[in-house]
């Protein structure tokens, strides 16, 4: 049983893709019907509102798209998608304007009046554009007041549960979606379906994206047949809030500048541990760090709950209190005293540079699926830079919109769904009330302990393969754990079963994809293959689902731009200079 | 004095407020008194291991999002950064769903009135330039950015709203949040619609209705001052009345 709609335009997720492509899409051509279809509430769930840092574009005076580009480049490690990471750098520029001029962004500025660029850690150029440090906040309120005024609908805790494809299975016809308010199955017909729903690695034991966050979206366009590529790319962020694990607190970012300020990481014994590893100690960038603090977890110097210390009193706690006033008032609402005393902190999983394989213009190989944001995979690499998440979602979010609008006005009619799949995917969202009750939260942290365990921070093939098995037997385990008894009304543990399930299955990718690569590049770091491999032969790892198994290729990539050893602004590029390395 | 479980586990007696539309009532539920734990700890505790029906929102889990505010202890807050320590009164606490909102399910509310009430204050930027053209320059300074510097960090939870008297005794009031951001721009100097603007916040359910009790901006989490935002709002619109501009 399942009601039905239509649209030209289904878009999921209400992030700064999302919203962008909603917004592009409806100016572009207003007459074309547009749902909206969001896991929360409109802008309230997605992680562009969580951006404190800001924005990179290269609107300062000096700088340059092609320095951007550069940039980009090598943080990537040479393995982004070239033409997906020009377009980023290049549209971000437009993109910013329109977000100032248009949607009533109000960035910060400079004394005179024009717009602030900040330094940003990886950068060889002050170019990110903020709002104080809630960057994200003023993109999307000023996004979700635009979009709300357009003739279009939002469907708000409307859970995507699968692509449907055409009878013919040659295109998308629709999405199936459950009213999470009322339990109301609906199925959503369209000619276009953009996957924004955001990606989120919330199945490692320590993250920090939204709670909602499950990787719903890629969960989808795996069993849709879709590729997804560098799914081994996962960014660990250093600074992580830990308290104890019941607390959804643990997790949560302090931001970079602590360590940029001239924080301290101490270890369980007081010991300021990161120049035993690099030069440039707690100012080393984010993997480097990462590693660091994990390997003294891992040998068990830790703090109370099983981290690493964070000092900053001896920077005087009225200098830290005006610094960093929302971190230190966070922390004390919490209970810790930032400023003046030490607060645990861990690595926390924090991005997936991977997703569903697109073009720069967002098309996927199957025709009627579009991607962008955290969704789609290409224009990072194996690394991202901070700045560039935002101007991913946004740039490629209205590009989206105008693809779609584009798209869809070619074509004549609405593909016919298979409605065999409908009344199957609808009993497969049900499924465990076809089962004897157990505790799905305990499987859940199960999953972060194995994920966090075997595919973290640092990868061998002898814990890669362990986790790959016990992902598989909390596969199966999970399939034979209920719910209590049938109630699909605003029913939070039936989603996080559901939640759950998406999270195993992208997590049987990641660690599949982590496998393939047998060296070190970005954010993937291997202890049993520590060399990053040759430049020139770099590839990308392509992970598919072929009946019920992962399979991972690997694909060369196109340096249709610039090749290894080159650059397009002379031989200082990519070099990253001392200062840009600890500002952020 | 708090009960004891087990050796020294102590335990929080906890009311949550459940229902629907039609109506509820509060059930009580003991739950164990952890360290680091939040009111929104609490809540998923209760539905992690007494009530899986429980229903309830959160998504960021630090003061971003402003989906898990909730009424605690008769007070709006947003639960994912209140200690249970700040507010556990006489080792009772009371969770209820925001007031002056709709009840979905439990601790859910219905926000689209309150959205609604945000565009009809016109709470929404009307462009004078395009993305072609330069950003404009207006210095941090200045006295108009200023203004919208001290009020511009609204992450429009609704703990304003929740904690008004007037939005109670006249629904139609647009509310706090919604006219906190009418401010910002009427303070906007690149904005291109300012006469709709000050007619819509001057209408029978705008500003003039707030009898600055200060509520929103004790409760504010922000440290947003709402009530100045609308006094400003008073002083604009009254002046454009004079001047015939409205």
């Amino acid at each position: 049983m399942f009601e039905r709609r239509d649209c030209d335009i289904l878009i999921l997720g209400t992030g700064g893709a999302g919203l962008f492509a909603a917004l592009h899409a409806s100016r572009a051509a207003p007459h074309l019907r547009i749902i909206v279809a969001v896991k929360g509430l409109t802008g309230k769930c997605g992680c562009t509102r969580m951006v404190q840092g800001g924005y990179n574009v290269a609107l300062g005076p000096g700088d340059s798209v092609e320095r951007h580009f550069m940039d980009t480049i090598h943080g990537g490690k040479w393995l982004p998608h070239q033409q997906m990471a020009w377009n980023l750098c290049e549209t971000a520029v437009i993109r910013v304007r329109e977000l100032e001029n248009e949607l009533g962004c109000f960035f910060d500025r400079n004394p005179d009046g024009s717009l602030h660029h900040k330094a940003f850690a990886g950068q060889t150029y002050d170019r990110t554009v903020h709002k104080g440090d809630l960057t994200g906040i003023e993109i999307i309120n000023r996004l979700m007041e635009q979009v709300r005024a357009l003739p279009l609908e939002i469907m708000e805790e409307h859970r995507a549960l699968a692509l449907i494809p055409s009878k013919q299975r040659d295109t998308a016809a629709g999405v199936l979606l459950v009213d999470m308010q009322t339990g109301v199955f609906r199925f959503v017909g369209a000619k276009a379906v953009l996957m924004a729903t955001g990606g989120g690695p919330t199945m490692y034991r320590y993250h920090t994206p939204s709670g909602d966050k499950s990787t719903d979206g890629l969960d989808m366009a795996l069993r849709f047949g879709l590729p997804l590529r560098d799914m081994e790319m996962v960014q660990f962020h250093p600074t992580g809030l830990l308290a104890s694990q019941q607390t959804r607190m643990t997790g949560t970012v302090l931001e970079e500048g602590l360590r940029g300020a001239g924080g301290y990481l101490l270890n369980g014994d007081g010991h300021r541990f990161m120049f035993d590893y690099d030069q440039d100690g707690e100012r080393a960038t984010r993997d480097i760090v990462s590693r660091a603090m994990y390997a003294q977890m891992r040998d068990g110097r830790t703090s109370p709950n099983g981290g690493i210390y964070i000092s900053m009193g001896h920077l005087g706690a009225e200098l830290v209190t005006k610094e960093f006033k929302g971190m230190v008032k966070r922390c004390a609402d919490c209970g810790f005293d930032l400023a003046a005393g030490r607060v645990e902190v861990v690595p926390t999983a924090h991005y997936l540079m991977g997703g569903i394989v697109c073009e720069p213009d967002t098309s996927t190989e199957i025709p009627g699926v579009f991607a962008a944001g955290e969704d789609a995979g290409g224009a990072h690499g194996a690394n991202r830079l901070g700045g560039n998440g935002v101007a991913n979602s946004t740039v490629y979010g209205g590009v989206a919109g105008d693809t779609m609008a584009a798209f869809v006005q070619k074509m004549d009619a609405s593909p016919t769904a298979d409605r065999d799949l409908i009344e199957h995917e609808i009993e497969r969202a049900q499924h465990p009330f076809t089962q004897p009750a157990g505790n799905i939260h305990v499987l859940r942290e199960r999953l972060m302990d194995i994920m966090w365990d075997n595919i973290g921070v640092m990868r061998n093939a002898r814990d890669l393969d362990k986790g790959i098995k016990q992902i598989a037997e909390l596969k199966d385990e999970l399939l034979h754990t209920g719910l209590p008894d049938k109630d699909l009304v605003f029913n939070m543990t039936w989603h996080e079963w559901l939640n759950t399930r998406s999270l195993i299955d992208v997590s049987a990718a990641i660690a599949a994809a982590a496998c393939a690569r047998e060296n070190s590049r970005g954010a993937h770091f291997r202890e049993d293959f520590t060399d990053p491999g040759d430049l020139n032969s770099s590839y990308f790892t392509v992970t598919r689902r072929v009946h019920d198994t992962i399979e991972v290729g690997k694909e060369p990539v196109q340096f249709t731009i610039v090749k290894p050893g080159e650059s397009l602004i002379g031989n200082s590029a990519g070099e990253v200079p001392p200062m840009a390395r600890h500002i952020t | 004095m708090a009960r004891r479980l087990g050796l020294h586990q102590e335990v929080l007696q906890v009311n949550v407020w459940r229902g629907n539309a039609s109506g509820g009532k509060h059930c009580h539920y003991e739950v164990p008194s952890l360290e680091s734990q939040t009111i929104l700890d609490v809540v998923t505790w209760i539905q992690r291991n007494l009530d899986p029906k429980l229903s309830y929102r959160f998504a960021c889990r630090v003061g971003m999002c402003g989906t898990c505010a909730m009424m605690v202890n008769g007070k709006p807050r947003w639960t994912c950064r209140t200690h249970v320590r700040k507010v556990l009164d006489n080792n009772t606490l009371t969770i209820e769903p925001l007031r002056n909102l709709p009840v979905i399910k439990d601790l859910a509310c219905d926000m689209s009135e309150f959205f609604d009430k945000w565009d009809r204050a016109q709470g929404r930027f009307h462009p004078s330039k395009t993305r072609s053209d330069d950003v404009v320059r207006i210095p941090p300074t200045s006295v108009h950015r200023t203004q919208v510097d001290a009020a511009i960090e609204c992450i429009n939870c609704a703990i304003c709203y929740a904690a008004c008297d007037v939005v109670q005794w006249n629904p139609d009031y647009l509310g706090p949040a919604a006219l906190n951001r009418a401010w910002t721009l009427v303070n906007d100097v690149r904005d291109n619609n300012q006469t709709v603007r000050l007619r819509a916040v001057s209408s029978d359910a705008g500003c003039h209705n707030c009898h600055s009790h200060q509520s929103c901006t004790t409760y504010c989490p922000n440290e947003i001052n709402p009530t100045a935002s609308i006094a400003g709002l008073k002083r604009a619109t009254a002046k454009a009345t004079l001047s015939g501009k409205i």
